[in-house]
């Protein structure tokens, strides 16, 4: 069943995008992640104009990981003080983002930043997640017992002023470094089109040392606050998201999540992220070797007027 | 010697005269449209019964193309700067009755901007004047020698999206003196207003004219939509995304039920 999207101004196959909806909301609900890095390109691919794509995309991204945060809430294991000051990070971040998004589509570099951001970020913190924890299930596979955890917490951290406490993360941590990270993960979500969760989640474990019961649901709860607030801008500063489409996606997406919610608690926490970073992998290598191949077509047209 | 007569303009009496209608002069685009074809039907008068060629181009609105070119730096592929060309339009179309360098010389269908080769596209940001060999307001594009090669991409990327097309046979005479042309309007057509020249050819010179307009629109939901999305871009950013987070919010409900 074909159905015309008014903003995107195509004919898409309506079952077709539910569906992918649903995979995306699975695995989002699965690993705490928006699932934007998997979704814009999927529908680029589909022939959705890239900007109608990522913006509409982030209301996506909002409603399945409402539906599951609230899944993770009622398990106790959101840091909403936390997420609060991540996504205080990430609004700063986001509208930064937009507008050097703006200017990039301007200079026509767009497509190479956005190309060069995924084989960079997915690469690096796929390849670094995916080493970790074939670590951790060989170790486990051989009853070998966990390495010695040298200096649990980077003493940087401690050093910085403004400490807050956390009390459900079990921190007592400077909120700048929280904040640096939303901004980053804000700025990125923009240009790459995607709500930053792959990011987020290694940083919230390996840097912020959360521990990991509560990084899910915290990392879901900062992407609501930031893709809520970058879908309201894109709508308003760019007229591209497209409401039938986004709708299209979230009704897969929204129960997608639930069933993900449900589904993560029965694998082990390292198989989950040896999954995830392999699928970073090959979404990160699939986008940025593009770069590398002779292209078939030299010439490509821009989308947008420039404007 | 003699020397022949100068031809006689043809009286109006005895001139050919073309007529055309198009099936359908509006075309409603709503949720189920996936594209469409229109038909046209036409006639040609012509006293004398000379040969005589059809030519139906249709137009849509213009809308300026931004092209960059990939070259390789450092080991990847890089687009270059954009490059601006004006005066395409967002569809086009030529149909005729035989290919069009049969039917009238370059210059004729460069006037008319009869085919995609003859369309009226250029890059005005890319144009400075300058003199050479002494000659003053000369037109050169920073493009350089390479222009071509950018207009013809222009050209063959719109083809490959349904945009642009060239059909040599795409008007048929289905009688005598009577005509039909099929015009295939992808999904991806432009909203907007369309125009339709119908064209009679004699002896390589269009003798005769005909226009006729399209209009393709979005019709009830869809209309209704972009609209919202485009007047009020705000509140309807604040729905679209307040609509997400209830579904969101339901769904999770549903399940909690289970």
């Amino acid at each position: 069943m074909d159905l015309y999207l008014p903003i995107a101004e195509v004919s898409v196959n309506a079952p077709l995008l539910v569906a992918l909806g649903a995979l995306v909301g699975f695995i989002s609900g699965m690993f705490g992640i928006g699932g934007g890095f998997l979704m814009t390109p999927v529908l680029v691919f589909l022939g959705i104009p890239p900007a109608v794509a990522v913006a509409s995309m982030s209301n996506h991204v909002a409603a399945s990981s409402m539906s599951s945060v609230i899944s993770y809430s009622r398990k106790r294991s959101v840091d909403f003080r936390m997420g609060g000051v991540l996504a205080s990070g990430g609004v700063v971040g986001a509208v930064v983002g937009v507008e050097l998004f703006r200017w990039l589509r301007l200079l026509g570099q767009a497509d190479l930043v956005v190309a060069l951001s995924y084989l960079i970020f997915l690469g690096i913190i796929g390849g670094l997640m995916f080493w970790e924890s074939v670590g951790a299930i060989l170790r486990r596979r051989r009853n070998a017992p966990p390495p010695p955890r040298r200096d649990r917490r980077p003493p940087w951290l401690y050093g910085l002023p403004l400490k807050l406490r956390f009390p459900r993360s079990r921190l007592y941590i400077s909120v700048i470094p929280p904040i640096a990270l939303g901004a980053f993960v804000g700025v990125l979500s923009a240009i790459m089109g995607v709500g930053g969760g792959f990011i987020l989640v290694p940083a919230m474990v390996y840097i912020l040392r959360m521990p990991a019961s509560v990084v899910v649901g915290t990392s879901l709860f900062q992407i609501i606050i930031t893709t809520a607030l970058t879908g309201v801008l894109q709508a308003g500063r760019n007229q591209t998201v497209d409401i039938l489409l986004a709708t299209l996606l979230l009704v897969g997406g929204v129960i997608g999540a639930q069933l993900g919610a449900r589904a993560s608690s029965r694998f082990r926490a390292e198989e989950l992220r040896a999954l995830l970073a392999l699928i970073v992998l090959c979404v990160g290598l699939r986008m940025g070797l593009g770069l590398f191949f002779t292209p078939h077509e030299a010439f490509v047209l821009m989308s947008g007027s420039g404007g | 010697m003699i020397a022949a007569p100068p031809p006689v303009p043809p009286s109006p009496a005895d001139s050919a005269v073309v007529s055309a209608a198009l099936t359908e002069t509006n075309v409603r685009v709503n949720s189920d449209f996936r594209g469409d074809r229109i038909v046209l039907y036409g006639a040609v008068f012509d006293p004398q019964a000379r040969p005589s060629d059809v030519v139906v181009i249709v137009r849509g609105p213009e809308q300026p193309v931004r092209i960059a070119r990939k070259s390789r730096v450092a080991g990847l592929w890089v687009n270059s700067r954009p490059v601006v060309f004006q005066g395409a339009p967002g569809f086009y179309i030529a149909a005729s009755t035989r290919p069009l360098d049969d039917i009238a010389r370059f210059g004729v269908l460069r006037r008319l901007e009869a085919g995609v080769d003859h369309l009226a596209i250029n890059a005005p940001a890319e144009q400075r004047t300058e003199s050479r060999y002494g000659v003053q307001d000369v037109v050169v594009s920073r493009l350089g020698a390479d222009y071509l090669d950018w207009r013809n991409a222009v050209v063959r990327l719109k083809t490959a999206q349904h945009l642009y097309d060239v059909n040599e046979h795409g008007v048929r005479f289905v009688d005598k003196g009577l005509f039909r042309a099929e015009i295939p309007l992808p999904a991806e057509a432009p909203i907007g207003r369309y125009d339709v020249r119908i064209l009679l050819f004699q002896d390589g010179q269009p003798v005769a004219e005909k226009t006729r307009t399209l209009t393709v629109e979005k019709v009830g939901v869809e209309r209704g939509l972009y609209l919202w999305a485009h007047r009020r871009p705000w509140s309807y950013g604040l729905a679209a995304m307040a609509f997400a987070l209830a579904a969101g919010w339901a769904a999770s409900s549903a399940f909690r039920r289970d």
